[in-house]
């Protein structure tokens, strides 16, 4: 047994993982071609991923340190983003069980009716799959990674319900709930802070208007352009600028790296999901036709609420004030780089709960960031043994890695920080979380039965 | 040849299951097109060149093609009725 699970790991994510999808497929009832084909595309991400991280890591590390050495900023961790992040966790032993777990969690709540979301958005399963796998490296234990896994599940459902009727109100999505690992948690910062806010004279009824930011600052949202401008800054303050030849051919080779990076590691996942879509499909067809009917909410990715003008501006404002926070937050050690694209993620929940005010979510989201920065900082050493476990030995020779998403999702550096405390952090975890769900069940989803029950009573 | 994009928050995570439905109904249907992705945030300068935008989220004023929402993919329902708009803006 040993022997075989010793040659799996020597195998590497990137063989391995196209065997599983080929028997994930064939069981699901697809052609062997398309299963071979299916398979050969989760290896085929696995590669690219690789290298574009590789990429990243050569480029950026000497350039971070020496901007270490040079001003005493040190941001010597690399972003590596939520591609990254996903093929890691699905690259993972947890990571292999996280779709079936995950689906039983809910479908065993679902049936309890301690949730009211069918979460029908498999690919995001990596959000469980990534706090699972991290608490397995940290405790050595798979079965503590599965548990943590199937906690988080149970936590991201309940949030889901809770967000639900504010996402509703504010976005018009009829019966969706966003059960989605990147945005769901920091619900967690938005809610209380609004409350504070609320009490605030001057924040009250102070505006601001969307589409004129959006206008004016819609060049932070194209990666590739924020890319090479970023390798452009990181490499004039790490290379300097005394030896005019040398340093511009380094700064401009950095800027271009990183634009390069920037665009083609999201491509490398789409490679990714693209082999998942047959498992995905089949699976969603199998749920569904268990729980017909419309008192279901659909669970999907948060990308559906992210072309909403208040997101997209606040997200523009948060790029440069998410670097300045990585320079002054004391104890901040991650650059951030490849998340910088992923912010609209972070504030998309936050929005509505500020009722779309700009002013509130710009506040509550310079305070998100701050937090996923420190919790970034402190999840890369665990990052980056997951990293390299699944192979991505590349990047991680060349510097630690983290991410905004999910290496610094307050919701995952909880989990991992219980999942530290081996059966008992976990027992707690399992305590809080069923907790959790069951009161949401009985404050939230009740109350909005009730109100459907007896429409006159609206 | 006609263009589609397909726009999402991410230019991947929702927008590649529905680009390759939108791709197999295309063909399916006997209709040349050329499917793209891309996320919202890229939109900001508009879709030029772009015949039919199917979006999983909000896009940009700027876009001056006709949009279709694109939301009934990921939920699985209303699927048929979407397809249909498309090909309906497809064919000439």
């Amino acid at each position: 047994m040993e022997a075989i699970t010793s040659y799996i790991t020597d195998l590497g994510a990137a063989v391995a993982l196209p065997f599983i999808i080929f028997i994930f497929a064939l069981l699901l009832g697809q052609k062997a071609g398309d299963a071979v084909r299916a398979g050969l595309l989760i290896g085929i991400g696995f590669v690219g991923i690789n290298l574009v991280i590789g990429l990243l890591g050569e480029s950026v590390g000497p350039a971070a340190t020496a901007m270490a050495e040079n001003f005493g900023i040190d941001l010597t961790i690399v972003d590596v983003g939520w591609p990254a992040s996903a093929a890691i966790a699905f690259g993972t032993q947890v990571g292999a069980l996280a779709i079936p777990v995950g689906l039983a969690v809910n479908v065993v709540m679902l049936a309890l009716g301690l949730t009211r979301t069918l979460d029908i958005d498999l690919w995001n399963y990596w959000h469980i799959a990534f706090s699972g796998a991290l608490v397995a490296v940290v405790t050595g234990s798979l079965p503590l990674g599965v548990a943590a896994a199937a906690l988080h599940m149970v936590i991201l459902l309940a949030m889901a319900d809770w967000s639900q009727p504010l996402i509703e109100d504010y976005y018009g999505f009829d019966n969706i709930s966003l059960p989605h690992g990147t945005s769901a948690p920091y619900a967690l910062f938005a809610i209380p802070l609004n409350a504070a806010f609320e009490r605030i004279p001057g924040l009250r009824d102070w505006k601001a208007d969307p589409d004129t930011i959006q206008e004016r600052f819609g060049v932070l949202g194209e990666s590739t352009v924020l890319g090479a401008v970023l390798g452009l800054i990181i490499g004039l303050l790490g290379y300097g600028f005394d030896d005019p030849r040398a340093d511009s051919i380094a700064i401009l080779g950095l800027a271009v790296n990183l634009a390069a990076a920037m665009y083609l590691l999201p491509k490398m996942v789409a490679v990714l999901m693209e082999a998942l879509i047959p498992i995905s499909e089949g699976a969603q067809e199998v749920v569904r036709r268990r729980f017909p009917g419309r008192n279901v909410y659909i669970g999907l990715d948060s990308a559906i609420a992210i072309g909403s003008p208040a997101v997209i501006a606040v997200s523009l404002l948060l790029v440069p004030i998410t670097l300045l926070l990585a320079v002054i937050v004391p104890g901040n050690r991650v650059l951030p780089l490849v998340d910088l694209a992923t912010i609209p993620f972070i504030v998309c929940i936050m929005v509505p709960i500020f009722k779309g005010n700009l002013i509130r979510s710009l506040i509550g989201g310079t305070i998100a960031m701050a937090a996923t920065l420190l919790t970034a900082t402190a999840m890369a050493p665990m990052v980056t043994d997951v990293a390299a476990s699944v192979g991505f030995e590349a990047a991680t020779d060349a510097a630690q890695i983290s991410s905004l998403v999910d290496g610094g999702n307050p919701l995952s550096g909880l989990i991992v920080w219980l999942g530290r405390m081996e059966w008992v952090g976990i027992g707690i975890l399992a305590v809080v979380s069923i907790a959790f769900a069951y009161l949401i069940k009985a404050r939230v989803t009740s109350k909005r039965e009730f109100a459907e029950a007896t429409p006159e009573a609206n | 040849m006609k263009r589609v994009l397909i726009a999402c928050g991410t230019g991947i995570a929702t927008s590649t299951v529905v680009a390759d439905k939108v791709r197999k109904h295309l063909k399916a249907n006997g209709i040349e097109a050329k499917v793209d992705q891309t996320k919202v945030s890229e939109l900001h300068r508009g879709a030029k060149g772009y015949d039919l935008v199917v979006a999983t989220t909000n896009v940009p004023k700027s876009v001056e093609a006709p949009v279709v929402n694109g939301l009934p993919f990921l939920t699985g329902v209303g699927v048929d009725k979407v397809l249909d708009e498309i090909v309906e803006h497809l064919q000439d």
